[in-house]
């Protein structure tokens, strides 16, 4: 969309609710008028951000370990001859994180398409398995080399967390392969992974926005992506401008996250005083 | 094109929109979608998707058998564990209890049930004989086969006996104790997924050996703050004394100290003043075990888990917390297409 | 003095199957012969127990089992001390079970306190609502109307003939709130769907690995108290006097940790040794 079509179809929109908010916003529940519109101010700078980005605004991105090291991974193990493992989580594609392990695969079926060595992504979830067939497919395709891709190189193992780690685990045994990615939402079982993936000496990175799993994949692994680098990565590896511009749009918000955790410090310090009769605390809570 | 490139982003800008926004409009028909039916809908999805999932499960380790590849005795147990669990769930019911309504000779009904129930014969007789009049017995683990339960109430109608076999009703089979499903998930299922649990227990022991190594300062506040909460968790720690811990403290600084001025007179003079300090004051208080609390392990542990973890954490959760909403929101709005393959 | 040097530099390389063989020592070890150390509950355990205690005879808890067997031994005892509390205290005991195999925890639990140890008579004293799928949409529902979510409980009786179940509609109709849980769906979701929006006191049980991730809302108070692990468990337990599985458990995890630490300590000497020969070189 050009800048003067964005521009009329958002002020259109804005004429139209405002018109709503002030004849009375019918049906809107009231009481939580707070989280609307943070989600208005967060959408609206997630937009603008991606908006500028895509205008050429220059946006430096700090280069993240991790994800330079995914190619490395994959370089790796087309000299060894051995295959490239990748862990998509645990979860369903319900859970962000699962989308985003998902979005990485992508990225990382391209290399492996490219330098031509053998992926292998065994899953817990039988709607992952579609998604990640159908991400690896496009990757092989994209970068021409649709006779290497074969459905079973994305294959379901079981739903059952413990079992699925058991499984991932005997094809590491049996397989050996130099390059383990875990991408995803993890549990309990990210350090029998990780510590099995270490035992055979594979190069392992791992991104995850589970906090209790980071400790273990950071103890375990040669990289790990932690929390927003994981979300950053499809950004990042694929340097598209509009993906850019939302994580700067992240940076910014968290400046405006910070600021609104001081004003509120303050007030809330003011309120226990009794100097304000206004709690910012009760007003902020979501009902 | 159309089908796979245009209409799934419709298809996830529209119901995200919908999801997100319905949260603040009290209209019945929005907030049911939003709270039930979205959620549901994915379920039932899911629920249709594991077909496809055990197909390809079941079609590759079949593949990994006939073609004799490394591992495939594995391969043939999965299936052999697949067809068993399939079977326990949907094929055979596995639970048939006996029920004993009347008896003419309670010894004699006894001496069939006593093995049965794994009591002795008098015991038997015993519970046969405080049984209400009008009411029945049933034995309480049920039969995995119809035939095994029909064999008991043969033999106790044999021996003068009036009993009964009574199915558990399908669905309830589950659920129900000493059913064949039941008696899978609690003798299988759960020995195995505690073991691998327990495996955690091996591999956190040798993953810490590897990694926690003094290399610089923040490796070094990372391996004492987690020695403080490994020992300060469990009873072992309220057993360290502060003492004990403070002559700790005294000859890490000792060591510090010959770090910095590499002059073994102040060395000894700092490690030498310091145990004597400890020391009197040991002897001023009469060394409480718990006193001063800075320095006991417990109380430490507490501090460290409630603020320094507790910082971190909550930063850690607002940064992922916004990275999952921008990731959303760049779903909805249709900036992220790779999930398509774009 | 050199040889012991070269013995310390091979032992820091030391194969992990070694370190296991002592784990496992360690671990069995105390379960034959009980070391019986003192166990000192935390301010979190306490908070718990303190809550609970202010409940009274007749008030009605919801309990929520959210674990299977892997992380049984962990969760289990203090499901089991925690449902013990209750019924010491004629609390009503409400069980629902976000897990498919929580249901056979509940059951296992049930079985133990309510039925062998209590003597309690079902849908009087206690119900098990049982399992339903669909994760916080399941908490949804509860807080906007429980008989929808469930209409029958685990046992297929329908809820109008259970007496305990006259006047309940909502969470808000509960006066305690427990979750007994070892991830997803669990904790995290009662306090955002359940705890938060109705206001019901609440507490919550979960592994140790999961106390990092549900500190942040203990602290704020969203959360009245957790009970963190096997630790947890133990620290339950010796506050209602009744020593179980978790309090036995606590010397195996009490040994294993020092041996832990013994190996953090001996891998970090063979990294000195080892740093100062390179370097030397």
């Amino acid at each position: 969309m050009k800048d003067k079509q964005f521009w009329s179809v958002a002020g259109i929109i804005f004429v139209l609710f405002m018109i709503y908010w002030f004849a009375g916003h019918p049906y809107f529940v009231s009481e939580r008028s707070v989280m609307f519109w943070s989600i208005l101010i967060v959408g609206g700078v997630l937009i603008y951000s991606t908006r500028m980005a895509k205008r050429g605004e220059k946006i430096f991105l700090r280069t993240i370990p991790g994800l330079k090291a995914v190619e490395e991974a994959v370089g790796r193990s087309t000299e060894m001859g051995k295959p490239v493992l990748y862990v998509p989580g645990i979860m369903d594609m319900d859970q962000v994180e699962t989308v985003a392990g998902v979005v990485v695969l992508g990225h990382v079926a391209k290399m492996t398409a490219r330098y031509e060595t053998s992926l292998n992504v065994p899953v817990s979830r039988a709607i992952v398995m579609k998604a990640a067939r159908e991400s690896c497919r496009e990757s092989y395709l994209l970068e021409g080399r649709p006779d290497l891709f074969h459905n079973d190189m994305v294959h379901y193992l079981t739903d059952d967390q413990f079992a699925y780690a058991a499984g991932v685990n005997g094809i590491m045994l049996r397989e050996e392969p130099a390059a383990c990615l875990y991408m995803g939402k993890f549990y309990a079982e990210s350090l029998l992974l990780a510590e099995t993936g270490n035992s055979i000496g594979a190069i392992q990175i791992a991104g995850t926005a589970s906090p209790s799993q980071i400790p273990f994949f950071v103890t375990a692994c040669d990289y790990t992506l932690i929390g927003e680098e994981f979300f950053a990565a499809s950004a990042y590896l694929s340097q598209e401008p509009e993906l850019i511009g939302g994580v700067k749009g992240q940076d910014t918000l968290k400046l405006l996250v910070t600021a609104t955790v001081f004003i509120s410090l303050t007030f809330n310090f003011f309120h226990d005083l009794g100097w304000i009769s206004w709690d910012i605390l009760g007003y902020l809570t979501v009902q | 094109m159309f089908m796979k490139r245009q209409l799934p982003i419709a298809i996830a800008a529209i119901i995200g929109f919908i999801t997100l926004f319905g949260w603040f409009v009290s209209e019945p028909n929005i907030k049911s979608f939003v709270d039930d039916d979205a959620t549901q809908w994915f379920d039932i999805l899911a629920s249709f998707a594991i077909f496809l999932g055990a197909l390809n499960l079941l079609k590759l380790q079949a593949m990994k058998v006939m073609k004799q590849q490394k591992g495939w005795p594995y391969a043939a147990l999965a299936i052999a564990g697949f067809l068993f669990s399939f079977s326990a769930g949907f094929i055979l019911l596995g639970s048939y209890n006996v029920e004993i309504s009347q008896y003419n000779d309670p010894a004699k009904v006894a001496t069939v049930l006593a093995s049965e129930i794994n009591l002795d014969e008098k015991s038997t007789e015993n519970i046969l004989m405080a049984m209400p009049e009008g009411d029945t017995y049933t034995i309480e683990t049920p039969y995995f086969t119809k035939n095994g339960a029909e064999d008991v109430v043969e033999k106790i109608n044999a021996a003068g006996g009036t009993a009964n076999m009574r199915a558990t009703e399908w669905g309830s089979h589950i659920s129900t104790r000493g059913s064949l499903f039941n008696w899978m998930f609690r003798f299988i299922f759960t020995p195995l997924s505690a073991t691998m649990f327990a495996l955690l227990a091996f591999f956190v022991a040798s993953a810490s050996y590897r990694a926690f190594k003094i290399r610089n300062f923040e490796a070094t506040l990372l391996l004492v703050s987690g020695i403080i909460i490994m020992l300060g968790r469990v009873p072992i720690g309220g057993n360290i004394s502060a003492w004990f811990i403070m002559y700790i403290v005294v000859l890490s600084i000792g060591a510090g100290v010959n770090t910095w001025f590499k002059n073994r007179t102040i060395t000894l003079a700092t490690v030498g003043g310091g145990i004597l300090l400890v020391t009197i004051a040991g002897f001023i208080t009469g060394w409480p075990i718990d006193q001063p609390g800075i320095f006991y392990l417990p109380v430490l542990q507490d501090w460290i888990y409630n603020n320094p973890n507790v910082a971190g954490a909550r930063a850690i959760m607002i940064g992922i917390g916004l990275g999952i909403f921008a990731t959303s929101i760049r779903y909805i709005l249709g900036i992220e297409k790779s999930y398509i393959g774009e | 003095m050199e040889k012991f040097l070269d013995f310390i530099v091979r032992a820091g390389s030391l194969d992990r199957r070694y370190i296991f063989v002592v784990i496992a020592l360690v671990v069995l070890l105390p379960l034959f012969f009980p070391l019986g150390l003192p166990i000192r509950p935390t301010i979190a355990s306490q908070k718990v127990y303190d809550v609970v205690e202010e409940l009274n005879a007749g008030d009605k808890a919801l309990v929520s089992f959210e674990y299977g067997p892997s992380t049984k031994p962990e969760i289990h005892p203090m499901a089991v001390a925690l449902l013990r509390h209750l019924f010491e205290k004629d609390v009503k005991v409400y069980i629902t079970c976000l897990w498919p195999d929580g249901q056979f925890m509940a059951m296992e639990a049930l079985e133990q306190v309510a039925e062998d140890q209590y003597n309690k008579v079902y849908g009087e004293d206690y119900v098990l609502l049982g399992f339903r799928p669909g994760n916080e949409a399941v908490i949804k529902g509860l807080v906007s109307n429980l008989r929808k979510v469930f209409t029958v409980d685990a046992n297929g009786n329908f809820l109008d003939d259970i007496p305990m179940m006259t006047g309940i509609n909502q969470v808000a109709d509960f006066d305690y709130l427990f979750s007994a849980s070892a991830g997803y769906p669990g904790t995290v979701e009662w306090v955002q769907y359940a705890a938060d929006p109705v206001g019901i006191t609440m507490s919550t049980g979960t592994t140790s690995i999961q106390v990092n991730e549900v500190m942040p809302y203990v602290q704020s108070g969203q959360i009245k108290g957790i009970l963190g692990g096997m630790p947890g468990a133990a620290e339950y337990e010796s506050l209602i006097g009744q020593a179980g599985i978790g309090t036995s458990g606590m010397d195996a995890q009490s040994v294993a940790h020092v041996v832990i630490v013994a190996f953090i300590i001996f891998g970090n000497i063979s990294f000195f040794v080892e740093r100062r020969r390179s370097k030397k070189y």
